[in-house]
């Protein structure tokens, strides 16, 4: 039988990294008091498609209930749980969630995820405490090369707005700016107002890199009302993640590419491979669509990324035993003396490696266990 | 560490070369490729691919930067940095059919080898039309009475005319581009932006 594209039996070693996954995750977030929330795995899609959410019907699995109503797949985590969330009185602030998304343009359909929201907190509390999560996190996965990558919505948003465009005309700037099309950029925001801001939108494009871009631009921006404080943010963050050791790049250029975000977004790539191993930012105007005014702050981890990178994990001793049914008691007594150690029961010699192999011979009455 | 570029061959590749040595860019490796699929030069590794293949390299992560005609771009959408334009490769989008054509009284039928700009162009204008899919020769389509018009890349709009076609509209202007992987760009940042800085070199033109 076929598997459609994508979709695949996972066995072995990428599943079992993917458990531990799961398990560090849990621990992780445990320890610093997340309370754990599950959203149901079929909801409506007008909670996912609403202008607020912003995401496209077409790329969700959906279908049409007994009344009429499109029903989906959850196709992303933080909208589902912000719906969840909005309208709770509990002053929990930390809440983190794990499990799948669905979304048809990913291949296999389904992805594995996992994640923290911070919601009801004043200043930057929530973009520090999802980064360190992160760094912690990765830093227990035994992940260490990788960086994060800090944007802010409102740099480009604040030039846009200026120019007063429709959502059409701004978001065709801002494709093109996801896109660092620097030549369309300038060239649409000249059309919409004038060379000057072109110039200033344009040079977007190119500001990413290390952390020094920060420096660069709070000079530039120095008068700047609007803009200084979101530099100044941003070297905020950037410190403190240099101060754990992390490897902190800019991208001054990134937009947001749902409309819910609202301030700082971060993200991290793995050095090798260059995957993106987790994603978020701050999206108070996502809970605001559902009711609840209050700050919100958050990301998700790609745990299938991160099950591909795991590092190798540590050496266990792995012991065999040759016996017939007859020597199972024997095999269960062999795992109390060996705790830790993998032991197995086979009926006959195999290829596969052992550090040990015991046998069970007939001793008088009983059985007896010798190494091999 | 070398930046990988994914070069699109025949016309596109050929004028690309041309650029680099005008840049100053020792070039003979690459053009004395013989059948070479790859070749590496003091400055990168480059492979040779079909414009939309180089786009998925270039998507995948396998090549970090990708030379291709923005037809291609357009066309496939790929999620990938679409960095600059180069100077060669001009050319554009275009709807064209017969000379005086005599449009009949039903729902036109437009062969092309872009299907999905085709349809975008259609949505924007608010007609709704059957779109043809042809794999070349997208001429042959409306004088064989297989389609209405046709939409194709016109570069001198030679062809068109030995055909008895002409350009009734035109859609885009395109040229070759530069793109570039999401995350090499920047996780490569130090070993891209030499490369691309020769790239954007303003030379004066002999």
């Amino acid at each position: 039988m076929f598997l459609p594209a994508g979709s695949r039996d996972l066995t072995g070693r990428q599943l079992v990294n993917r458990v531990a996954i799961y398990e560090k995750f849990q621990s992780v977030v445990n320890l610093r008091n997340y309370q754990a929330i599950e959203t149901p795995v079929i909801e409506y899609s007008t909670t996912f498609t609403n202008p607020y959410a912003g995401m496209t019907l077409k790329k969700m699995l959906k279908w049409f209930d007994e009344e009429g109503e499109i029903e989906v797949l959850r196709p992303d985590w933080t909208i589902a749980v912000a719906r969840a969330l909005a309208n709770q009185q509990s002053d929990q602030q930390k809440w983190a969630y794990a499990g799948s998304v669905f979304k048809k343009d990913h291949a296999g359909v389904e992805s594995h995820q996992a994640g923290i929201e911070i919601i009801r907190t004043p200043g930057l509390f929530g973009e520090y405490e999802s980064l360190f999560t992160a760094v912690r996190f990765l830093r227990e996965l035994g992940l260490h090369q990788y960086s994060i990558e800090l944007g802010h919505t409102e740099i480009f948003e604040t030039f846009i707005s200026s120019l007063e465009l429709d959502e059409a005309a701004a978001s065709q700037i801002r494709q093109a700016m996801h896109d660092k099309r620097k030549d369309e950029v300038y060239r649409l925001v000249k059309e919409a107002g004038n060379e000057e801001t072109a110039e200033a939108v344009a040079a977007l494009a190119d500001a990413f890199g290390g952390t020094a871009i920060l420096d660069k631009f709070a000079g530039e921006w120095e008068n700047n009302s609007k803009l200084l404080p979101v530099i100044q943010e941003l070297q905020q963050l950037a410190a403190a993640l240099e101060e754990l050791g992390q490897d902190v790049i800019v991208d001054l250029g990134r937009v947001k590419q749902l409309p819910y975000y609202n301030g700082a977004m971060f993200r991290g790539f793995l050095a090798d491979s260059g995957a993106e191993c987790f994603s978020g930012g701050r999206y108070d105007e996502l809970y605001e669509q559902f009711g609840g005014k209050m700050s919100a702050v958050g990301l998700a981890f790609d745990m299938d990324v991160l099950a591909t990178a795991l590092p190798a994990p540590e050496k266990q001793e792995r012991i065999c035993l040759l016996t017939d049914e007859k020597g199972l008691i024997a095999a269960e007594a062999l795992r109390y003396k060996y705790p830790d150690a993998v032991v197995d029961v086979r009926t006959e010699a195999t290829a596969e490696n052992y550090d040990r192999v015991y046998k069970v011979v007939q001793s008088g009455e009983g059985y007896e266990v010798v190494e091999k | 560490m070398k930046p990988v570029i994914a070069l699109t061959k025949g016309r596109v590749e050929k004028q690309f070369l041309a650029y680099l040595e005008e840049r100053g860019v020792d070039s003979t490796p690459l053009v004395e490729k013989g059948r070479k699929l790859s070749v590496e030069t003091d400055q990168a590794i480059y492979f040779f691919a079909k414009g939309v293949d180089v786009t998925t390299y270039v998507q995948h992560g396998i090549a970090d930067l990708g030379i291709v005609g923005e037809d291609i771009i357009a066309e496939f959408q790929p999620d990938v940095f679409n960095l600059f334009p180069l100077p060669f490769g001009a050319c554009k989008m275009a709807v064209a059919a017969e000379k005086d054509k005599v449009w009949p009284d039903r729902k036109k039928r437009i062969a092309s080898k872009y299907t999905n700009i085709t349809k975008q162009y259609y949505l924007e204008k608010g007609e709704s039309v059957d779109i043809i899919k042809l794999e070349g020769s997208v001429e042959l389509a409306p004088l064989l009475g297989l389609a209405d018009a046709i939409v194709d890349i016109v570069e001198t709009g030679t062809t068109l005319k030995e055909n008895g076609l002409e350009v009734i509209e035109d859609i885009q202007h395109f040229t070759a581009r530069v793109i570039a992987n999401r995350s090499s760009l920047k996780m490569k940042r130090n070993i891209l932006q030499p490369y691309l800085s020769v790239l954007q070199e303003e030379v004066a033109q002999s």
